[in-house]
């Protein structure tokens, strides 16, 4: 047994490797004067812009729009054309393989729902449940190639939104915002925009920071709800507390607090905390004007298909209703991202329950996909344009994505079972190559048509954090013995679909 | 240039070696090390134990030498010739090894190239030429015991400081000395009560306990005080949280739907209790691994086990999908992998999942270690057992099973004398009586699928189902369903009746709402029942009352060439026995309407395959043979079944079991599964088996368990648990010492205390850490001692003071040349400000509080902490108690960096952020008990502002305000209320941060 001779090299595995954040994040934790304060603040008032070591590479994109279907998006009704499976309806399916269906749902070739029609430049050819993205698909690089690990929601919902497919991983956001912090103190770096019915597969923990700091968390925006960030004003039931109070308590706070630093100045934390009451109040202010749409014009509200105010909808599942809410998280995320959120993640679908009310449609694709896919293309294309008109397009990256596809077999005759063997990703924006598609699906939309080389969801997070300028091997943060990364031990940037 | 001229001066000293110069001993032995080290780092994965390509191995000097399918690769002695460095030298990719990842860099090349050039040294034990030097790392070494070195003389009289109390602070100042550096004065008494109070309670000091602490003038007040509180039923609810943070205790499910569990946490009261009992060590952890095998009658052993049941469950990938399936192998891999991680993280400090898919790269752990652990856990499912808190109800369970085991090998002995005795024919009519039965006593066979043709290798998974409408909602207990006879296709008994079927209700017809599952067929293919009526108990507690009850058959009976699904009655019966299913309305999938036979109708007529009619014939025939048997045989066997249903009364007799979420071996009958080496960690590539075991790192203990071919599934934890507590094992002891230092000075002496291998922090204080080690083991493992002795140093009790000189060389303390500060974790601070308010609840165990409302139980409960009330009195108790759910972890906590039940959590993050202040300031939790507390001040300090402000302050931080703090927060009361000042107050900075 070694015994320590100088203090400094006591740690040379340690935590402060220099490749880790954690590092000098405890380090200044532990009370190193000289560290900028902002550090200890870190994805709310920014870390020294540009000096995480995985920032190797040009900035591409600035921020970042992740679009989430829960409960596994058909690629075949949607995205991937099949011809074949149109000429083969209702034959008695064959894969020419035994395969491993979740529900056993193999019964007879079911051709597409809905039609497909060439759009675009490219000619790419889209299925009607999402024509309104025909107008934007010349931006559009899609993947027809992707597969997953696991054919189970919540594992393959885990394995999209963490790199991995058990829970404890923080989600991408996460890591973005520990790797680049925030354009903005007065925001959350990275913003969830759930479900207005409620989480999908694994609630939270899809934006969880795992064991990054809670920081780093994804907080969840819920556009027109009473309160619509957690916390941000008193709890209801204290009437007793006014504008008036809250001030004199902060200004309390700040007085005391900063007598009580008196002999304690060598511990950045102290100073630190002070700091983020300073920020929450700037956030009380910042994040009202950011959520409210009193500002947007008519046509803009048109374009997305909000409809303010508008409650009564009808108790089926059906395009207006979803139209409206996909749109209003499409808006909210736009404001958001002008105002210098990193990371945006808006999901459409709740859980897996009864009546159907995500895109796990193992019933009848027509009744549950038709009014979701309307209602995600009206509010994905107008995001897309309405970036693009105010020139942010060039460097935000929208990212669609899902947990896996389903199944060109039918399942009770009008619904697919679930298929990790191949789905459908696309990227938009910042760094992307337009109008291009890169991997595909065999005939049937069952498998890759190259077996050996399919796209993994490793591939699309390198190639995300390469247009964020990041090297993914680079973004690291160990945990009980491990440096992990988004990527795992996986991931190759997809430099064909990089413009 | 400089790798170039690098890699030129070791050619030198490579030819200088040759030419006989003798270089320092050290400098050639750190070559040797680096050559070694880099052939673990970029070959031995896939040449070493895991994998031999080319049939070559690199992990010794004898492998190497060996060489592979081609011949030899090197010659020890020759630095520049051989296979080894072609490969690795050569310009053509497609040669060139290792064939991923960067080539070698040419200082690497060279050292590789001198260690061969002076033979290949491979240090270790008694010239043992295959010795791994990752073995050498500091924690598989055995502990020692050193000896405290002599006080520090210039540190026993500086000003302030105190003197060695115990030999921690000669160990902790001789590094400190070393260093040049010095210790930080005692804290005053009003600093270490609250100190101490958090530390070892979680909880702030009463203003009363802190002023007769201050006044106390008996020499040994600080002793007193301190067994006061280790002899507190709060310690062992503020040390179990630590441990149920390692251990990933929650009380859902977690993943997809997250269920609850309603019944976890008797493992959390009982670790509470083990901390409060201070239960020695060995026994702490053997209970946790093996407590059921250990002390079968000991119900406090067996809640231990539910440690191995704590983490997070798939219950899709374990429920919905058959092991059989490649999702569902994959569930239960992952299942036994998180047994596996949380018991050798936990214990032992070690992180071997990355062994799952290839050989540790850092640390010396094979994958034949990871999957030997994995076969410990083999026989393993999650599950409910049912138990009794009270021992003497457990005992008298035991002695039941005990007696009946007896009696059952008596009648087996018995059997065998009757068999004896009766003849071979006694058997075959046995036989044919319980065979199948006989033919249909009516033409109404009963229900029948469509048929499906085997035209698909699937097609026996279609599914089909057929329903009743029993009219009503009712709670059933108990389904019987009744198989067909039909000679068609040569079937005869148990014609149709499906392999694979689970039976559910619902409120709902269509039953896309509200499903419950009544039973199943479970995981495995069903035999052919014959007629023998398939009964199954359903849980109507857990049910509820149905009106519609669906037989859905998911793998149906084969025929020649085709499946199909056909049940001849299905029976419901209510709590009274009755069978409400008689006559009500039948609907299916689908139905083969061919009445009389088929239709149904028949499924509830009352109508079903009764026993063969030659059954009559049968038993007279072995009432003859049985005259034959001698009465001792018979008669006796009359006595022990006599004494067998004697023994099921008197259980039923006693009183009632409670459940118990943990493991069980049960559900597969006590036998493991096999486990295989799964290369890369994929379950469809099994490679060979493996039997039980542990780590290979640990010389002194056997790395695999010799058990007798057959030993029951419990003796593979029980030696397990023996390799953990074994006093040889080195990573046992120091693990728990090192856990209980981290929350003692908010820094582990080894700062990862979940991982001692090559990529955790090596100890800052290695001696001190074997010294305690081996302290903590000798005395009975007793970690009520350990506190006392290092709360008792004058290391701990040192000022959190900063010193600028200090800091610049260890701003981390790693030295401890102060105390830390440190910000009070989630549950401290909200049980502080629950004490603060004076509203605490310290009712003590059982189902934890909750603080949401559930909406939508009947799938994926959305649990919903905005609908709670925040005054509702039930959620004032310590956070110890909470009701802690995984996809939806609680705001407020997890603002505050509260653990995450999802992951084992060595140590808790500190992050400062808007959210948390905003969460601090507004939460509903926190706007309550801001007026609580303002109610408890009026009440105790009465109507005068200035006594107001002073009790208040008192209560939160145990002292008297200053002036400052007078003025501001008179000011702040007259403007804005109590109410606004007392928020204030647990807002502040010393609120949270305790020096």
């Amino acid at each position: 047994m070694t015994s320590t001779s100088h203090h400094g090299s006591a740690f040379p595995h340690g935590n402060s490797s220099p490749l880790s954040r954690r590092g000098w994040l405890s380090t200044a934790a532990g009370g190193l004067g000289g560290m900028a304060l902002s550090s200890l603040l870190a994805g709310e008032a920014s870390p020294a812009e540009g000096t995480h070591p995985a920032l190797v590479f040009p900035v591409k994109a600035k921020r970042v729009v992740q679009l989430f279907m829960a409960g596994a998006a058909s690629h075949i009704d949607l995205w991937d054309h099949k011809p074949e499976l149109v000429k083969r309806h209702g034959e008695e399916s064959d894969f020419g393989e035994p395969v491993e269906a979740f529900q056993n749902g193999l019964g007879p070739w079911l051709k597409p729902v809905w039609d497909f029609k060439a759009h675009g430049g490219c000619g790419k050819m889209l299925s009607d449940a999402v024509a309104p993205l025909g107008a934007v698909v010349d931006r559009m690089a899609f993947i027809h190639n992707m597969v997953s690990t696991s054919g189970v929601h919540s594992a393959a919902t885990l394995l999209q939104s963490t790199g991995f497919i058990l829970p404890g991983f923080p989600g991408t956001g996460c890591w973005v915002g520990s790797a680049l912090g925030s354009l903005n103190d007065n925001l959350p770096t990275f913003v969830v925009l759930p479900d207005h019915r409620g989480y999908g597969s694994n609630g939270v923990k899809n934006w969880d920071a795992g064991f990054l700091p809670a920081q780093y968390s994804g907080t969840v925006v819920r556009p027109g709800a009473a309160e619509p960030i957690a916390d941000l004003h008193p709890h209801a039931s204290a009437q007793w507390l006014t504008t008036d109070s809250d001030a004199a308590t902060r200004r309390a706070l700040a007085r005391l607090n900063r007598a009580h630093l008196d002999g304690r100045e060598g511990d950045g934390r102290l100073e630190a905390r002070i700091r983020t009451y300073e920020l929450a109040a700037r956030m009380q202010l910042a994040a009202p004007e950011a959520l409210s749409l009193a500002d947007e014009p008519e046509h803009v509200l048109r374009m997305y298909g909000v409809e303010p105010g508008k409650t009564d909808w009808p108790t089926e599942i059906n395009v207006p209703e979803e139209t409206h809410h996909f749109g209003l998280k499409c808006l909210t995320a736009r404001r958001l991202l002008e105002r210098g959120v990193r990371f945006v993640q808006v999901w459409s679908g709740n859980d897996n329950g009864f009546p159907r009310r995500n895109w796990d449609s193992h019933e009848d694709v027509e009744r549950d996909h038709g009014p979701l896919a309307r209602g995600m293309a009206h509010g994905a294309a107008a995001l897309i344009k309405d970036l693009d008109q105010r020139g942010m397009l060039d460097d935000t990256l929208v990212v669609w994505t899902t947990e896996f596809g389903r199944m060109p077999s039918s399942q009770a005759g009008r619904g697919r079972d679930h298929n990790p063997f191949v789905f459908t990703n696309w990227l938009c924006g910042a760094g992307i190559r337009g109008g291009i598609t890169h991997g595909e699906s065999d005939q049937w939309g069952y498998k890759p048509l190259d077996r050996e080389n399919p796209t993994t969801v490793h591939d699309v997070h390198a190639t995300v954090l390469r247009l964020l300028g990041l090297e993914h091997t680079k973004l690291t943060w160990r945990h009980n013995g491990v440096d992990r990364r988004l990527t795992d031990v996986h991931g190759h940037v997809l430099t064909p679909i990089l413009s | 240039m400089v790798l170039l001229l690098s890699f030129l001066c070791r050619l030198a000293l490579v030819v200088g070696l040759l030419l006989s110069l003798q270089p320092s001993m050290a400098a050639a032995e750190d070559r040797h090390a680096a050559a070694r080290a880099l052939l673990v780092a970029r070959c031995v994965e896939c040449h070493g134990e895991d994998s031999q390509e080319g049939g070559l191995r690199l992990d010794s000097r004898g492998g190497i030498l060996r060489g592979g399918e081609y011949g030899p690769i090197a010659i020890a002695g020759n630095g520049t010739e051989g296979e080894l460095l072609d490969r690795i030298r050569t310009a053509d990719a497609d040669e060139r090894m290792p064939p991923s990842g960067e080539p070698l860099t040419a200082d690497e090349v060279a050292s590789l190239s001198a260690w061969l050039a002076d033979g290949l040294p491979w240090p270790g034990a008694e010239g043992n030429a295959d010795r791994d030097p990752r073995l050498d790392h500091w924690a598989w070494q055995p502990i020692r015991h050193p000896d405290p070195p002599a006080p520090v003389e210039a540190f026993q009289s500086l000003p302030g400081v105190e003197p060695d109390r115990n030999p921690i602070d000669a160990f902790v100042r001789a590094t400190l000395a070393k260093e040049g550096m010095r210790p930080t004065a005692v804290a005053d008494r009003r600093t270490l009560i609250r100190r101490l109070s958090f530390d070892l309670l979680g909880l702030p000091p009463t203003p009363e306990e802190i002023d007769a602490f201050v006044a106390d003038a008996d020499p040994a007040a600080y002793e007193n005080l301190v067994e006061r509180m280790l002899a507190s039923p709060r310690y062992g609810e503020r040390w179990a949280r630590h441990w149920l943070d390692v251990v990933h205790y929650g009380d859902t499910h977690g993943y997809d739907k997250d269920k609850q569990r309603p019944n976890a946490w008797p493992y959390r009261d009982w670790v509470i209790s083990a901390f409060n009992a201070d239960l020695p060590w060995a026994r702490f952890v053997a209970y946790q691994v093996a407590g059921d095998v250990l002390r079968p009658d000991d119900s406090g052993a067996l809640e231990a086990t539910g440690m191995l049941a704590a983490g997070p469950w798939d219950f899709i990938g374990h429920v919905e999908v058959p092991e059989t399936k490649t999702d569902g192998k994959i569930a239960r891999h992952l299942d036994r992998d998180d047994m596996v991680a949380n018991t050798i993280g936990t214990f032992a400090s070690v992180t071997i999942q990355c062994a799952q898919c290839h050989a540790h790269k850092f640390d010396p752990v094979s994958q034949e270690d990871y999957y030997a652990l994995q076969a410990v856990f083999a026989a393993l499912d999650r599950t409910e057992r049912t138990y009794s808190p009270d021992p003497a109800v457990m005992r008298a369970h035991a002695t039941l099973d005990a007696r009946r085991t007896d009696l059952d090998t008596q009648k087996k002995a018995l059997e065998a004398r009757l068999a004896e005795a009766a003849g071979p024919r006694l058997a075959e009519i046995d036989k044919n009586l319980a065979a199948p039965g006989g033919g249909n006593a009516t033409p109404a066979f009963g229900w029948h699928s469509e048929i499906v043709a085997a035209s698909r290798p699937t097609a026996a998974d279609t599914e089909k189902w057929v329903q009743v409408d029993i009219g009503r909602e009712i709670a059933i207990t108990r389904v019987v369903l009744h198989p067909c006879h039909d000679d068609f296709n040569g079937i005869g008994a148990g014609f149709g009746f499906p392999r694979r079927f689970r039976i559910e209700g619902s409120s709902d017809p269509t039953f896309a709402t509200n499903v419950v599952r009544l039973a199943d067929s479970g995981p495995d293919d069903l035999p052919n029942p014959g007629t023998t009526s398939q009964v199954f108990a359903a849980d109507p507690a857990a049910a509820g009352a149905v009106r519609y009850v669906r037989v859905t058959a998911t793998r149906l009976a084969p025929r020649q060439n085709d499946f199909i699904a056909a049940i001849a009655e299905l029976d419901l019966l209510d709590a009274d026995g009755t069978n409400v299913a008689r006559g009500a309305a039948v609907t299916s999938l689908d139905s083969i309407e061919a009445p009389p036979r088929w239709q149904r109708a028949n499924l509830v007529d009352g109508e079903f395959p009764g026993p063969s009619a030659d059954a009559i014939a049968l038993r007279r025939e072995r009432d003859e043979l049985l005259a034959k048997v001698p009465l001792e045989v018979t008669d006796g066997l009359r006595t022990l079944e006599e004494e067998l249903a004697g023994l099921a009364r008197q259980r039923e007799a006693l009183p009632a079991l409670r459940p118990l979420y943990t493991v069980t071996a049960t559900q597969r009958g006590g036998v493991p599964r096999p486990i295989h080496l799964l290369a890369r960690g994929n379950v469809s590539t099994p490679g060979r088996e493996v039997g039980p075991g542990a780590l290979s790192a640990l010389a002194m203990l056997p790395a695999r368990f010799e058990l007798p071919a057959g030993a029951p599934e419990g003796a593979r934890r029980k030696a397990l648990a023996e390799w953990l507590v074994s006093p040889d094992n080195p990573l046992t002891w120091r693990s728990a010492v090192n856990r209980a230092w981290l929350h003692h000075f908010g820094r582990g002496i080894v700062d990862t205390p979940s991982d001692f291998g090559r990529m955790g922090s090596p100890p800052s204080h290695a001696a001190l850490l074997d010294w305690l080690a081996a302290e903590f083991r000798d005395r009975d493992g007793s970690l009520k001692n350990l506190h006392r002795l290092i709360v008792g140093s004058a290391t701990w009790r040192q000022r959190a003071d900063d010193d600028p000189a200090m800091t610049a060389v260890d701003s981390g303390n790693a030295l401890l040349w102060r105390q830390s500060r440190r910000r009070l974790e989630a549950e401290a601070i909200r049980d502080a400000v629950l004490a603060t308010a004076g509203t605490l609840d310290l009712t003590a165990g059982g189902p934890g509080w909750q603080d949401f409302r559930i909406e939508h139980p009947e799938h994926s409960p959305h649990y919903r902490y905005d609908l709670a009330d925040p005054a509702d009195r039930s959620t004032w108790r310590r956070s110890i108690y909470r009701f802690i759910v995984r996809s939806q972890t609680q705001p407020f906590m997890t603002s505050l960096d509260c653990a995450d039940p999802s992951m084992r959590v060595e140590k808790r993050n500190e992050s400062l952020s808007a959210i948390q202040a905003l969460a601090l300031l507004n939460n509903g939790f926190m706007t309550t008990q801001a007026v609580e507390f303002a109610t408890r001040v009026a009440r105790e300090a009465g109507d005068d502002p200035r006594a107001q402000v002073d009790r208040a302050l008192r209560l939160a931080f145990g002292r008297a305000p200053t002036d400052e703090e007078s003025t501001v927060l008179l000011e702040l009361l007259r403007a804005h209320g109590l109410p606004a000042v007392c928020r204030t107050l647990v807002n502040l900075n010393e609120f949270t941060f305790i020096d």
